[in-house]
């Protein structure tokens, strides 16, 4: 179960902070705390989620397995696919502006 | 046709695992003993009490394919209608019925029992063992399906079936637009069919994670039960959010509780949100098993191993979870933040980089391999040209500026027809001619099939590539006339005349089955050289799959060289010489023997069962609520009745599983596979909880203007209340930990003191939910804290009565680990319960 956890976890991380930047976007926009949209608050609470979410990946990438056979790289593997897509799917944090 | 080299299981097995080889014994006593225990009652009641995996997932595939032929001639009238522009052959509220019909069967009444029946046929064989881990769930699944199933096309019949789409969306599908029980029955008769998904779901789980030959360690389980575990996990996660969702829609329109109804504090987008969340990654769900089919079709036909055993699964991790990520990319258009867009589009591009790592994987297989062309590989021919296609155009519509332009277009029929055909019925084409030699026994006429598959890819390809340039050109999906637009016409009557090519090629492809299995041969053992389990059995497979369960040494041959070891009870547990269906649980990672579980044998209580649920499922639907609330009475009992089949009975004693091994039975053991199941069943429940708490939130967020309390839930006494639960149920959680009958009864009386609370503070505390989606979504979670806290009573009673009977001692615990699982689910629910409606109080 313990490799089970391992396997998941990075994807899982991911899902957390997607749902998290997701519904803090959304509640930034409803809560319409800036005239142009997110304004400036709202952006940094945004990248700031986003930044702490890719920091949470370090202790994960520390604790993967290590070792050349299968068991120990799709753990490994799995933890770096849930960083390339925090990286990817969050990356309009830095880029957009407006709700 | 050549030996394959190797097996498809990664080479560096460290095998900790040792057995010694049982002494070999005749293969024909063996049989006819394992016969005697496993196989169904004779005649119709055998039939109806019938457990075994292999014959309810040949049921499942049956059933699904009669479902799907019902599907594709629905979908004659559809392309009959709008052969012309002005078509006149269907009035537009039949037309409605129909197109929704046509997308409903396919979707719940075809493509997903027929990816459970695979699995369901398929896993035990595969992984090594004799039966499903929940015989008699699978029965009740199967029986749930067929009902349910059974009430939608009754209703359309009787011209009352949905026909507002298989999305339903609000405010389309409420009661004053969708007055009558035409929606009643999609949300209904849809929540009933997915008993059936969740239940196979739990099992496919589970006997994937315990039921492994001992030895196959994870990393070295064929692709398909990658694959499969993949699905069930998607549909534990997928499937509640819908079940949430179809609650939230039959409750306002049964009793007014407005939670799509923007006048009263709802939002018809909550329906999308929920729906869209199950609705994406079904997709997925459908295409995962196709794919893992086709994991193991292709190294077989190219007489190699699979390319990227490790990258697939990697693909596959990826996959699982990108899925839950693109819900937002169907509703690009209905007006959500910038950012959302861009978030959800790059989710829905990234997806296309662990589907593109799949299909290189089983090109790069075909290329280090040497193809051999028979029936199965046309199909998967098939599958590479058109679910590329289809994927394609999934990235072009994962472009938002794209996506807004082609919204609801016949491109996005198209789209949709290409990658779940493409992605689906094509490798479950590939797979059904793969595996009829061992469900049949039978060897194929050739001939009929090449010809099938030449009709279908011509069919298909003629009615849906032309169906994007309609799209292009502005056809809006499901209209039933055109009279404005004759630009349209050829474009649609060329599609028209391809459906009927295509449905020409279905019927071609069905009669090559009915052929093989009437008139075919007899095939001989292993026809294609599998390096795999499946095929190191009996052809057509016995009832019992193996005379014993393959232990490492078996796997590390082929299944041709394996097959005689087994059958002559070399391997594991041979035979049943206690005449009791018995079966090797292993550990979850490295597949180390673990115990033997006790299968429970034919009965009728899943049908029974599934039609008590049948009859509260219709009285909803005839608007008879009070009758229907008595209804869940006899379906409370059945489940209890159940449960005391599952009460130890008879020697408990340790049970030779090999000359060196004798292992306890499940009910001496922890964890068994009861426990692994409950805990995958609390995932799904969990979820549905989380959909619960997401409404909440979507809600406190879009809707926060929201009318004063009447009653209110900042007044003291309600606090008093709600602590009062929390403590009490708090206390349960912990007192149920200790093994005693004292405890079990605090337990149980700690429960009723949390209900009676919980009544107390419904009856009197809250608000009217009729009045705001606020109080409605209030009463939505207390009811669903009720129903657990309830459960809870209930098991606690029944330990209780265990403890009586004297079933629960020192060694055996019974029902007791099952309660302390489900109080710990029901009291984090209900504190969680607790905190967010408090905040959502404290901050409005």
């Amino acid at each position: 179960m313990r490799w089970l956890a391992h396997l998941i976890a990075g994807p899982t991380l991911w899902a957390l902070v997607f749902s998290l930047v997701y519904g803090a976007h959304g509640w930034a926009c409803a809560a319409q705390i800036s005239p142009e949209g997110l304004g400036a608050a709202g952006r940094m609470m945004l990248v700031s989620l986003w930044v702490l979410g890719l920091i949470a990946f370090i202790p994960l990438l520390r604790i993967a397995p290590t070792g050349p056979h299968l068991r120990h790289k799709l753990p490994r593997a799995a933890t770096w696919i849930g960083l390339g897509a925090t990286v990817f799917t969050l990356f309009p944090v830095v880029a957009i502006t407006s709700c | 046709m050549t030996d394959a080299t190797t097996p498809t299981v990664a080479p560096e097995r460290a095998a900790p695992v040792t057995l010694a080889r049982n002494p070999s014994q005749r293969a024909l006593g063996l049989h006819r003993e394992l016969t005697r225990v496993w196989r169904n009652d004779r005649g119709l009641w055998g039939q109806i009490t019938a457990v075994n995996h292999t014959t309810l997932g040949l049921r499942f595939m049956g059933t699904a394919l009669i479902f799907f032929a019902i599907g594709g001639i629905l979908s004659m009238l559809i392309r009959t209608q709008l052969a012309t522009h002005e078509g006149a052959f269907l009035d537009t509220d039949l037309y409605n019925q129909i197109f929704t019909m046509h997308g409903s069967i396919m979707m719940f009444l075809f493509a997903i029992p027929m990816l459970e029946g695979l699995g369901i046929w398929l896993l035990p064989k595969l992984l090594g063992t004799r039966d499903m881990a929940f015989p008699r769930l699978t029965a009740l699944g199967y029986w749930c399906y067929l009902f349910g199933g059974l009430i939608m096309l009754t209703a359309l019949l009787f011209g009352v079936a949905p026909h507002d789409g298989w999305f339903m969306y609000t405010p389309l599908s409420d009661a004053t637009h969708s007055p009558g029980i035409n929606a009643d029955v999609w949300l209904l008769g849809v929540t009933f069919v997915e008993i059936s998904a969740v239940a196979a779901a739990v099992e496919i789980t589970v006997t994937i994670l315990r039921q492994r030959a001992p030895g196959m360690r994870l990393t070295e389980m064929p692709l398909f039960a990658w694959y499969m575990l993949g699905t069930s996990v998607m549909m534990l996660v997928g499937f509640p959010p819908l079940i949430a969702g179809s609650v939230l829609l039959e409750l306002e329109r049964a009793f007014g509780w407005p939670f799509f109804d923007p006048t009263r504090g709802g939002d018809p987008l909550l329906w999308q949100h929920l729906f869209w969340l199950f609705g994406h990654p079904e997709v997925y769900i459908i295409f995962l098993p196709a794919a893992g089919a086709m994991s193991m079709i292709i190294p077989v036909m190219c007489r190699t191993t699979i390319l990227g055993y490790g990258a697939i699964v990697a693909a596959i991790l990826a996959l699982v979870f990108l899925s839950f990520g693109l819900w937002v990319h169907h509703m690009f258009t209905v007006g959500i933040p910038h950012m959302a867009l861009a978030f959800f589009s790059a989710a829905s591009v990234l997806v296309a980089v662990p589907t593109a790592v799949q299909v290189f994987a089983w090109i790069g297989t075909m290329w280090k391999g040497r193809p051999e062309m028979h029936l199965p590989m046309y199909h998967i021919l098939g599958f590479f040209l058109t679910f590329v296609m289809g994927g394609l155009t999934g990235v072009m519509l994962a472009i938002v500026p794209f996506n807004w332009q082609a919204h609801d277009t016949a491109f996005v029929t198209a789209h949709l027809h290409y990658v779940l055909i493409g992605g689906f019925v094509f490798p479950m084409m590939a797979a059904a001619t793969y595996w009829l030699p061992l469900i049949s026994g039978k060897r194929r006429i050739k001939g009929l099939g090449e010809a099938a598959f030449w009709v279908i890819l011509l069919g298909f390809h003629g009615t849906f590539f032309i169906m994007h340039l309609t799209g292009l050109l502005g056809m809006p999906r499901r209209i039933d006339v055109y009279p404005d637009n004759p630009e349209w016409v050829w474009l649609n009557l060329t599609s028209s005349i391809f459906s009927f090519v295509l449905t020409i090629g279905f019927a071609m492809f069905v009669l090559d089955l009915i052929l093989q299995v009437t008139l075919g041969k007899r095939e001989r053992r292993d026809p294609w050289r599998a390096p795999t389990l499946d095929w190191a059995m009996p052809i057509p497979s016995p009832s019992y799959n193996f005379a014993s369960i393959p232990t490492p040494q078996h796997l590390g041959h082929t299944a041709r060289n394996a097959v005689l070891s087994l059958a002559r009870g070399e391997g594991a547990l041979p035979g049943a010489p206690k005449g009791r269906r018995e079966l090797l649980v292993t550990s979850v990672g490295d597949a180390q023997p673990h115990h033997v579980a006790l299968l429970p044998g034919n009965t009728a209580l899943p049908l029974g069962l599934s039609a008590s649920i049948g009859v509260f499922v219709l009285l909803m639907l005839a608007g008879q609520y009070a009758l229907a609330g008595l209804a869940l009475v006899p379906v409370a009992m059945l489940i209890w009745v159940w449960a005391r089949g599952m009460a130890p009975a008879g020697d408990l004693g340790r049970v030779l599983v090999a000359p060196d091994l004798r292992l306890p039975v499940h009910h001496r053991v922890h964890p068994s596979l009861g426990r692994t199941g409950l805990s995958a069943f609390l995932v799904a429940n969990g979820t549905l909880f989380v959909s619960l708490m997401f409404g909440v939130a979507f809600l406190s967020v879009v809707t926060p203007a929201s009318v004063p309390p009447v009653a209110g839930a900042q007044t003291l006494s309600s606090a008093l209340g709600l602590g009062l639960i929390a403590i009490a149920l708090a206390l349960a959680a912990g007192v149920a930990r200790t093994p005693t009958r004292g405890a079990v009864a605090l337990t149980l009386g700690l429960n009723l003191v949390a209900l009676l609370a919980l009544l107390w503070l419904a009856f009197s505390q809250m608000d009217d939910p009729t009045r705001h989606a606020r109080d409605a979504l209030r009463a939505v979670v207390a009811g669903y804290v009720g129903l657990h806290i309830l459960a809870a009573a209930a098991m606690a009673a029944f330990v209780l009565d265990q403890f009586r009977r004297g079933e629960i001692d020192a060694q055996t615990q019974g029902a007791l680990s099952a309660l302390q699982l489900w109080q710990g689910f029901t009291t984090a629910v209900a504190l969680i319960s607790v905190l967010v409606l408090g905040a959502q109080v404290v901050l409005s």
